[in-house]
Parts: C-alpha cells; sequence; structure tokens
C-alpha cells in the first residue's frame, strides 16, 4: 500500500512512522511548507509533490492521508476519492456538517474506503476502562467526566488559535472524548456548553459540556487551551456498583530536564510508553480494513458524528441554550 | 464563656460540630434539643452535655446562641423558634429548601436582632483560604471560567426523602461551592442550566447527581458537578475541587487533598486519611466571635440564601430543560 501524505507538519511527521509500521510505505509527500514535505519525504524516500491536488492524482498512491488544519480536509477527501484513493483522514473529520456530507459522498459514490484517526478509541487506557464497563465491574453506568488538555497549540500560522478555521477546543480536542463517549455509552438526546472562545486569539479556550444520552447517562467534558503549559487526561465512570477513574498525571515515568531541552527549564515531562502505540494501532486497523480482513473501529459515519456533537456543543455555547441532537 | 446549643441531631454533622464545640477556647455545649428526643438523649450523653426535651425550656435557657442540624425542611421553623427567643443562630446548608423560606428565616432574623449564619465551613478550609487571597492579591488576573465539583457519598436516610431535604445531590452539594464562588470572586450568579437525576442508586426517590453551568456577574463561566456518586468502596467521602481560569494563570484547588493513604486489612479497601485542619473549628470559633461581636456568622443568613437561589434555578432549568435566570 503506496501512501502519500498531505501535510507533513507536526501531525504527518507523527503518523508516517506508525503508518509505515502498519506496512504503508510512503511515497509522495506534499505542504505547502516545503521544507515539512522534503525533510518527510527524505526520510522516507519519497518525492515531494507541490500541488496536493496533483498527489491525490499520482497514479502510484494507493492511499491518501490528510493531515492539513481542518478547513483543507473536505477538498483534500474530494478530489482523493475521484481518483479512487482510499483516505486517512485527521480529525474533526471537517469544519461545518455540509463539508462532512460532500466529503462523505464523494467517498461513498467513488467505492473508496474513509478512515478518520478518532485516536482515543486506540488508547490502551480508554480500552482497559470500556472493558470493565462491558464486564460489568462498575455496575449500571449513570455518569461520566472526562477532561482534556494543557497549553494551547499554535500549529501554523497560528491556525489553531483562529476559531473559524479550528473550531477551538470544543471541535479540535474534546471531539476525541465525545467521539468516546459516543462510541462507549451511545447516542446523545442533547447538549449544553460553555467556552472562552472569545479569548482564543491570546491563546486562551476552555469548554464546558454537558452532554446527556439517550440511555439517561450524563456525561461531562470539560477542555483545556488555557494552561501555561502541560497536558492532563481525566476520566471518571461512575456505576451503581463501582467507579472507574484515570489521571494521565499518574504515569509510569516522569522526566525533568536540567537546562531547557526545547522546554522551560523544569517542567515535568510525563510519559507512558507501550509497545504499540494507539496511533500504530489505528493505523494498523485502518489496513487491515483495507486488506479486507475486518471492519473498522472508527466509521465514516462515527466521524460525521463526532463532528455533529463538536458543533451542537459550541452552537450551544452561542445560544447559550441547551441543543437537541 | 459562650454558651452553645445544638437543634436536632438529624444532620450528621451535628456530632462534628458538637466535637469541635469541645476542642474551641471559650466555647461550651451547654444543652442539645431534639425533635427525635431518644436521639437527642444519646448525643447529649456521647457529647457530656444534658438534653433539654421541651422546645421553650431549652430556648429559655441560658443558651446564647443555636447550631441547627435538623432536616432541610425543619430549618425555617427551628430558625424562627430561635430567633424569637432572641438566640444567636447558626444553621446547617442548605439554609432552606424555597427562596420564600430563605427569605423568612433572613427577615425574622433581623428583625428580632439576632445573627444568623449558614454553616459553610468552606469558607475555613485553609487551600481554599489561600486561593481567594491569591486571587484577591490579582496574582491570576481576571478570572474568566471554572469547572468545580462537590462528589460525595451517598447519605442515605432523609436525604433521599423530598419531603424532608427538599431535593437530593444538587442541593446538598451545589450550595458549598456555589457559597464559595460568590465568597472569592465576589460576584453574583446570574444564569443556570443543569441537567440532573437518579442516576447512581436508581429508586432512592430523589436525584443523586446534577451538572450545572453557571453563569456570574461580568460572564464569569463555571461548570459545577454536584454528586453522591462515590462508591462505597471509594476511599474517602468525596471532595471539593475547582480548577480556575484566570487572565495571569490557571490554579487548580482539591480542597481535602491533604491525606495519606491507608492500606488496612479489616476495611479491605484503600483509605484516604485527612490530615489538613478541621473546618469545623474555625466556624465554631467564628460563630462564637460573632455572638462575643454581635454580628452575623461570616457566612451570613443572606449569603445561604443566595446558594438557595441557585438551587432552585438549578431544579428549575432541570425540569424545563432551559437555562434559567437566578
Amino acid at each position: 500500500m503506496r501512501l502519500g501524505i498531505i501535510g507533513c507538519g507536526v501531525l504527518g511527521k507523527f503518523h508516517a512512522p506508525c503508518a509505515v509500521k502498519a506496512g504503508f510505505s510512503v511515497v509522495a509527500c506534499s505542504d505547502p511548507v516545503k521544507e515539512n514535505a522534503e525533510s518527510l519525504a527524505a526520510q522516507y524516500g519519497a518525492k515531494v509533490v507541490n500541488d496536493a491536488m496533483a498527489l491525490c492524482a499520482l497514479p502510484d498512491v494507493d492511499v491518501v492521508a490528510i493531515c492539513t488544519p481542518t478547513p483543507y480536509h473536505a477538498a483534500y477527501v474530494v478530489e482523493a476519492a475521484k481518483h479512487g484513493k482510499h483516505i486517512f483522514c485527521e480529525k474533526p473529520f471537517c469544519r461545518t456538517l455540509k463539508q462532512c456530507e460532500e466529503a462523505l459522498a464523494a467517498a461513498k459514490k467513488a467505492g473508496v474506503k474513509l478512515f478518520v484517526g478518532h485516536v482515543v478509541r486506540y488508547f490502551q487506557e480508554f480500552c482497559a476502562i470500556k472493558q470493565q464497563i462491558a464486564d460489568g465491574k462498575v455496575g449500571k453506568v449513570g455518569t461520566v467526566r472526562t477532561y482534556r488538555g494543557g497549553q494551547s497549540p499554535l500549529g501554523e500560522g497560528a491556525w489553531f488559535r483562529d476559531f473559524e478555521k479550528s473550531g477551538g477546543v470544543t471541535l479540535d480536542c474534546i471531539i476525541h472524548d465525545f467521539d468516546w463517549l459516543r462510541y462507549a455509552f451511545g447516542d446523545p438526546e442533547r447538549v449544553f456548553a460553555q467556552d472562552l472562545r472569545e479569548r482564543i486569539d491570546e491563546g486562551i479556550d476552555y469548554a464546558m459540556v454537558t452532554f446527556r444520552m439517550k440511555n439517561g447517562i450524563i456525561a461531562t467534558v470539560t477542555g483545556s487551551w488555557a494552561h501555561p503549559s502541560g497536558f492532563k487526561v481525566l476520566v471518571e465512570v461512575c456505576g451503581d456498583n463501582g467507579m472507574i477513574t484515570f489521571d494521565s498525571r499518574e504515569a509510569p515515568l516522569a522526566s525533568q530536564l536540567r537546562g531547557d531541552g526545547g522546554m522551560a527549564p523544569g517542567v515535568v515531562l510525563p510519559a507512558s510508553p507501550v509497545n504499540d502505540s494507539p496511533y500504530y494501532l489505528e493505523w494498523a486497523d485502518f489496513k487491515g480494513w483495507l486488506d479486507g480482513k475486518h471492519e473498522p473501529r472508527v466509521t465514516p459515519e462515527d466521524a460525521v458524528w463526532a463532528v455533529r456533537m463538536g458543533l451542537a456543543a459550541i452552537e450551544s455555547a452561542e445560544k447559550q441554550q441547551p441543543v437537541t441532537f | 464563656m459562650i454558651k452553645l446549643g445544638i437543634m436536632s441531631f438529624a444532620h450528621m454533622h451535628a456530632y462534628s460540630y458538637a466535637t469541635a464545640i469541645a476542642q474551641v477556647n471559650g466555647v461550651e455545649l451547654s444543652a442539645v434539643w431534639d425533635d427525635d428526643v431518644a436521639r437527642g438523649k444519646a448525643a447529649a450523653e456521647q457529647n457530656g452535655t444534658k438534653l433539654i426535651a421541651d422546645l421553650d425550656a431549652f430556648l429559655k435557657s441560658d443558651i446564647d446562641g443555636v447550631i441547627i442540624c435538623s432536616e432541610n425542611v425543619k430549618h425555617r421553623p427551628m430558625v424562627e423558634a430561635a430567633a424569637r427567643a432572641k438566640k444567636w443562630i447558626l444553621c446547617e446548608k442548605p439554609l432552606a429548601t424555597t427562596i420564600e423560606d430563605a427569605r423568612a428565616m433572613v427577615e425574622l432574623c433581623k428583625k428580632e436582632g439576632v445573627g444568623l449564619g449558614t454553616a459553610f465551613p468552606c469558607r475555613h478550609v485553609p487551600p481554599l483560604v489561600a486561593v481567594k487571597n491569591d486571587i484577591a492579591d490579582g496574582k491570576y488576573g481576571n478570572i474568566y471560567a471554572a469547572t468545580c465539583t462537590n462528589n460525595g457519598s451517598y447519605p442515605g436516610g432523609w436525604f433521599a426523602d423530598e419531603a424532608l431535604s427538599g431535593g437530593g445531590a444538587t442541593m446538598d452539594h451545589t450550595v458549598h461551592v456555589a457559597d464559595v464562588l460568590r465568597w472569592m470572586l465576589g460576584k453574583e450568579f446570574t444564569h443556570v442550566y443543569c441537567e440532573n437525576g437518579n442516576l447512581i442508586r436508581t429508586g432512592i426517590g430523589t436525584d443523586d447527581f446534577g451538572a450545572l453551568h453557571l453563569e456570574m456577574e461580568g460572564g464569569v463561566k463555571i461548570q459545577h458537578i454536584a454528586s453522591w456518586n462515590r462508591s462505597k468502596s471509594y476511599p474517602t467521602w468525596g471532595d471539593v475541587t475547582m480548577e480556575i481560569i484566570g487572565e495571569k494563570g490557571v490554579v487548580t484547588v482539591d480542597a481535602f487533598n491533604q491525606k495519606i493513604n491507608l492500606y488496612n486489612d479489616d476495611a479491605m479497601k484503600a483509605q484516604w486519611v485527612g490530615w489538613g485542619d478541621n473546618s469545623d473549628l474555625g466556624l465554631v470559633q467564628d460563630f462564637a466571635d460573632s455572638i462575643r461581636e454581635r454580628r452575623d456568622p461570616a457566612a451570613s443568613g443572606i449569603d445561604g440564601l443566595k446558594a438557595v437561589e441557585v438551587t432552585v434555578a438549578a431544579y428549575k432549568s432541570a425540569k424545563s430543560n432551559q437555562r434559567v435566570a437566578v
């Protein structure tokens, strides 16, 4: 399986080795920042293609990976589908539901496989939580709480801090939690949210979201792009016979560098190494689907649902009233 | 010596207040009264004081002030009886289950010239006091948002009987944090949205979880979780936590996270043993000082009323699925 990567910034560079480990070979790289495309291409002996649309048409590319800022996802999905390429697309699938529909329709029409990287479904701790619930260890689940976030990301041209482009911490970060909640607990009934999007250009966004799920469960999600440093993930599941808690700060490794090492001195970096990174596992799942071995853990419809949940939270925060699905 | 009486041991906090009274200098528990005479007698014996079974006789005794720890709906008649007897009053939270009751209690105490306080011990928890002082000193600049929790274990008994409690976890575990936020930020609540329900121990007859979205003056945005969702196997009773987002930084506070971990083979579960300061001592000390100084306690009846307004709005919102004004 020959892979062309569109968007060779942080995520493109991050995905490439995971895709290679899963059995893909990187053959083409494209990025408006030429050095990004060149350095990644050099690593894998791939070619640099200046025009990403042209990459989608290359006869020696079987699969296109789209790792660009969110607003460009839909156009590349449509183009790649038009040329019969299978598609890996970073989350969130698209910036608007209209884009989601267009992109999904294009993939369906072309009969290509479309996989959106909702990687939290592959995180070992989240799998363990889901398994314990399935095994009945907390009884009937009533309430769920998740927290994700830390420092505000910048991205090329600070696009993360442009709400129109990124959708803020809600659409870009805690969409992970929204997707996992739906994966683990079914469809939502309604959502209420508050956020600080008006401060996003100062490097501050913070989202506080409550879902009432169709089965009655209340799930609250907090997302931060408001911290001066650090990152944490918290999960709490309460049932009628027990509880599950997870705190990413309780990691097996914690390093603290003398001197700056690229970070402010004294910052503690927790790490939790595993043999198979969740990012590799999602690529392996996608590969298995392409090889006809199994259905994927994340369907294109799941990815649209995650965007729907994110946009509904954004709409609620704007209106300050709940939004029903 | 300030002489205090406790009215009703229906709320378990009465026992910890009695213990605190014994530890604060210049204060004594001189009598107790309870509408459950057997419970009052046992509590009096346990705390080395006397039971005065007749309410009029209790209120005519030489006590200076009363701490009221009845079921929530009985707060109003007990506060009114004590106020008419010119006793200083510290009432367990929530001050009342309706705005009408809370307002009537505040007004009567004012008319009778007695101090009325609401038992909000969080105002005496050093980590929370430190955050309040840092905010006041401008350490975090303007405050934009906060995520808070007041989780707890299921208290059972009358707490789950709405005829006596007025409501469940949404009421029981919103008032502390509502008061802390007003006290820390010096702002009033303007709006509430709430999703709640009986989600953990189903069939208890009241809500045991509430997820609230609050707004304060100036547009400060707050998420708060009020729950009785800690399992029996959880290592402690619950928590009060806050993550506060400010202009100049972020502060997180886990108010009771001053603990050691205990692994005891009889309990067969991990336990957290707190070593932080006992906030009940501060509560009792302030109540005694308020009697000496003829003023309201630190958290007054008005503060109790403001917290009740938030819970009433929360239930209204949960019923209508609409954000409502406080």
